[in-house]
């Protein structure tokens, strides 16, 4: 072969790749317009009350940019009983994992997407970036499982930012997710999103956990935003369900704003006990590394009252979630009897370790002390 | 005699005198008055457990060698085969310096036998226990007088008999009764505190009662025996907020705990609590995978390597960590294959898989069926082989043997607090 030939076919495979070294893009598409050629993603991934979401991918109801967005109806009828629902951008549609369609977005260290409200004080529960496969024994898991929220909408376009410093985004098929429940919007919602991308941003540092401000709640009203952790740790097992009967709502006599919860606990399984977990995220044993960094609190208080006064509650409990990722201490106080009357109650957590809460409330009661059951109302569930 | 001599006489004695009276002082002042086993406070607050005048870190196992085939009622202290001398020089080897024995019954002079041979033979000391009666039915009554006196007196006795045994490090009292004041094992209770309609406050009533009552017991071992530190056996720190009042003569708590790779606050949440000096007198890992359905050493080994590396943490000295804890004693030195299913002999000669308990905190199995994954006869880090070795089971160290052994020789420890 001449010598000359040698190099141009040197150069020619050569040129492509260093064009590709600097042109790195700056920024990955998930959505930025109906049939745009650089989205990536497809929101197949309906979840929960899938039957409650409509969706309109080319709105043209003044879309963020370009000549639509993306319109979502929530109707909040809990048509498949689950009383949440969202949705997850996938590649390729409908893979939870069995397909190989991640993308390698190392590099790039956040998601933005904007978004707004058809009225304002929609609340959106969480965000997600990856988390596809991830409990699950995926064969194509995501190399990362990340989450926000809860976000509370405007009724004017406002942009938000997951930040993705320092994760592992090697291989991302799920690339971005919303998801709601029914408790937070009783009443649906409409919402719209636009321009949904990762961004490269170098100024952007890993995100430690920061101190949150007191008060912090667990509950402090159905809608609020507020609201940190979910009531989804249901104890001891799936029987558990036949036991407790969960109002996230009640509005009968709540100690204050709209709504308490109301619990009624009858051992129908023959379990003999019961109890419910508040954890962040939901369903958190220990198994992933979330929760919130309470340092600054001092005590945990809440307000109780039984439907007939001398329901007894063995424990009212913060933390002590044990696991790869354990709670960084925990607090007790019970057995408490409960009066008909509302009442504050107290965990002192005066030189306690909070730095790391998954578990942010709990309480358990049991058949024997119980034999009729109990009817219990819980309201101001916060850290202080 | 003449008065040169006299004078010479007398500059003598003017010579001893002093020489004699700095000798009486300094034998007054001399360690021979220290305790043989002690407690040292630091100036900067951490605990030191001083043996023989020198620190000692306690590298322990609980020791219940119980042969395959046979249950808790085994007397393996008069075993002919001596168990004990094999499974001293394997200790030995790993670099245990302690065994704990939760009670001893029977033949005191068997359990001399013990306690001289693993001391003489391989230096291992051991640390003797008590139930208080915890296991006895219908149920402890800590609040009754006469069960008091019957405890007491066969603590006493124990106290007695092996408080000059060279051998003998320390007494713990109790292993896990704090429990029954809660009324969660072998509840108890009083006429007095049947009365109180309030069960927290018959919650506090019981702390108060069996905290009193270890408090007395410590008082009088301390009136016998001044050598050895007595222990506060406990479940958890649960109920110490009580033993702070009612119980400030023990020396030291014996706590249990079974919180998976990290021990998590204990060490400063017990100086906040009870500033006592703690030895971790239970915890561990079992081998046995319930998920996956097989034995799985590394599981094991993973997790006590990194209880060892927390307990080394927060010994005295390190500047990072707390400082209170004295050691710990690993549950435990062989699997006992009579566990699962007590009262079916049968069983005792199969080494049962099926999980007894949950703890999440044990996360590599927690996927089991009912999640139940902790398997009650895998916890040894010595397997029993059913092949017979002078005359007893052969033993097997299990990879936790060996990655503590290592550990030990060369602790490294983690700088930074591990909050998770």
């Amino acid at each position: 072969m001449k010598k000359w030939l040698v190099v141009l076919l040197a150069l020619s495979f050569s040129m492509p790749a260093l064009g590709l070294a600097e042109d790195k893009p700056k920024e990955f598409m998930v959505y930025a317009d109906k049939n745009a050629r650089d989205n990536h993603f497809i929101p197949s991934g309906w979840m929960g009350d899938y039957g409650d979401i409509k969706i309109n991918d080319q709105s043209s109801n003044n879309p963020h940019s370009g000549t639509n967005c993306i319109e979502f109806v929530y109707s909040a009828k809990k048509t498949q009983g689950k009383g949440w629902a969202g949705v997850y951008w996938q590649n390729p549609a409908q893979n939870w994992g069995s397909k190989k369609g991640g993308f390698d977005l190392t590099g790039m260290t956040k998601l933005t997407f904007w978004a707004r409200g058809a009225k304002g004080g929609e609340v959106i529960q969480k965000l997600k970036v990856g988390g596809i496969g991830i409990d699950s024994k995926a064969v194509y898991p995501d190399s990362c499982d990340i989450e926000m929220g809860p976000i509370e909408l405007t009724d004017t376009w406002k942009q938000y930012t997951v930040n993705l410093a320092g994760k592992d985004l090697s291989y991302v098929s799920g690339g971005f997710c919303w998801v709601t429940t029914a408790d937070l919007n009783p009443e649906g919602f409409t919402f719209y999103l636009d321009d949904i991308k990762f961004e490269v941003d170098a100024s952007l540092k890993p995100e430690g956990k920061k101190q949150e401000s007191m008060p912090f709640y667990v509950y402090s009203d159905v809608r609020s935003s507020k609201n940190h952790f979910i009531p989804s740790g249901w104890m001891p097992d799936a029987n558990t369900a036949k036991d407790i009967k969960y109002e996230n709502a009640n509005k009968e006599d709540p100690y204050l704003g709209d709504t308490c919860i109301k619990i009624a606990y009858n051992d129908v399984s023959g379990t003999r006990w019961a109890g419910i977990y508040w954890q962040n995220p939901a369903n958190n044993w220990g198994n992933k590394d979330a929760g919130f960094d309470l340092s600054k609190t001092t005590s945990f208080t809440f307000w109780a009252k039984g439907a007939k006064g001398g329901e007894r509650i063995e424990e009212f409990k913060v933390g002590g979630i044990m696991g790869e990722f354990s709670d960084s201490d925990s607090a007790v106080i019970g057995p408490v009897i409960l009066n008909k009357e509302w009442t504050k109650y107290t965990i002192d957590l005066k030189g306690k370790d909070m730095s790391y809460v998954i578990g942010g409330f709990c309480w358990s009661t049991n058949v024997d002390n119980n034999p009729e059951g109990a009817t219990f109302y819980l309201d101001e569930l916060k850290y202080e | 005699m003449s008065p040169l001599s006299l004078r010479g006489h007398f500059s003598l004695v003017w010579r001893t005198v002093p020489i004699l009276l700095l000798a009486i002082c300094f034998l007054a002042a001399a360690p021979r008055g220290r305790p043989k086993v002690f407690i040292k406070k630091l100036k900067n607050n951490h605990y030191q457990l001083i043996v023989e005048h020198k620190p000692y870190i306690i590298k322990g196992v609980c020791y219940n060698p119980i042969p395959i085939s046979q249950n808790y009622e085994y007397d393996w202290w008069s075993d002919p085969n001596k168990p004990w001398i094999v499974d001293g020089k394997l200790m030995k080897d790993m670099g245990i310096n302690t065994i704990r024995l939760y009670q001893v019954d029977g033949d005191s002079d068997a359990v001399k036998r013990v306690i001289r041979d693993l001391y003489k033979n391989y230096g291992i000391r051991t640390i003797l226990g008590s139930w208080l009666g915890f296991w006895e039915y219908p149920c402890p009554f800590y609040g009754d007088k006469k069960f008091q006196n019957k405890v007491k007196k066969e603590v006493l006795e124990m106290v007695s008999l092996y408080k000059d045994e060279p051998g003998v490090l320390m007494w713990v009292l109790g292993n896990e009764n704090n429990y029954s004041c809660l009324g969660t094992v072998n509840p108890w209770s009083s006429d007095e505190i049947d009365k109180e309609p309030d069960p927290q406050k018959q919650k506090a009533m019981r702390a108060k009662i069996y905290y009193s009552f270890v408090n007395d017991l410590t008082r009088e071992i301390h009136k016998i025996d001044s050598d050895h530190p007595v222990a506060l056996g406990n479940g958890e720190l649960v109920g110490l907020e009580f033993a702070n009042k009612y119980a400030r003569d023990v020396d030291l708590v014996a706590c249990i705990i079974y919180r998976g790779k990290t021990f998590g606050n204990l060490f400063r949440s017990l100086k906040l609590t009870f500033d006592k000096p703690i030895l971790v007198s239970e915890f561990g890992a079992d081998c046995y995978d319930a998920y996956l359905k097989k034995e799985d050493q590394n599981m094991q080994a993973f997790f006590l390597e990194s209880q060892w590396r927390q307990i080394y943490e927060n010994l005295a000295g390190n500047k990072d960590g707390a400082g209170n804890c004295l050691g710990g004693t690993i549950f435990e030195w062989t699997d006992e294959w009579w566990k699962h299913d007590q009262s079916n002999p049968d069983s005792w000669s199969v080494h049962d898989t099926t999980s007894n308990w949950s703890n999440g905190s044990y996360y590599f199995d927690i996927k089991a069926e009912g999640n139940k994954n902790m398997n009650e006869e895998w916890f040894g880090i010595v397997a029993l082989s059913q092949d017979l070795e002078q005359g007893i089971n052969k033993r097997v160290p299990r990879k936790a043997y060996y990655v503590v052994r290592e550990f030990w020789k060369k602790p490294i420890l983690n700088n930074k607090r591990n909050k998770k």
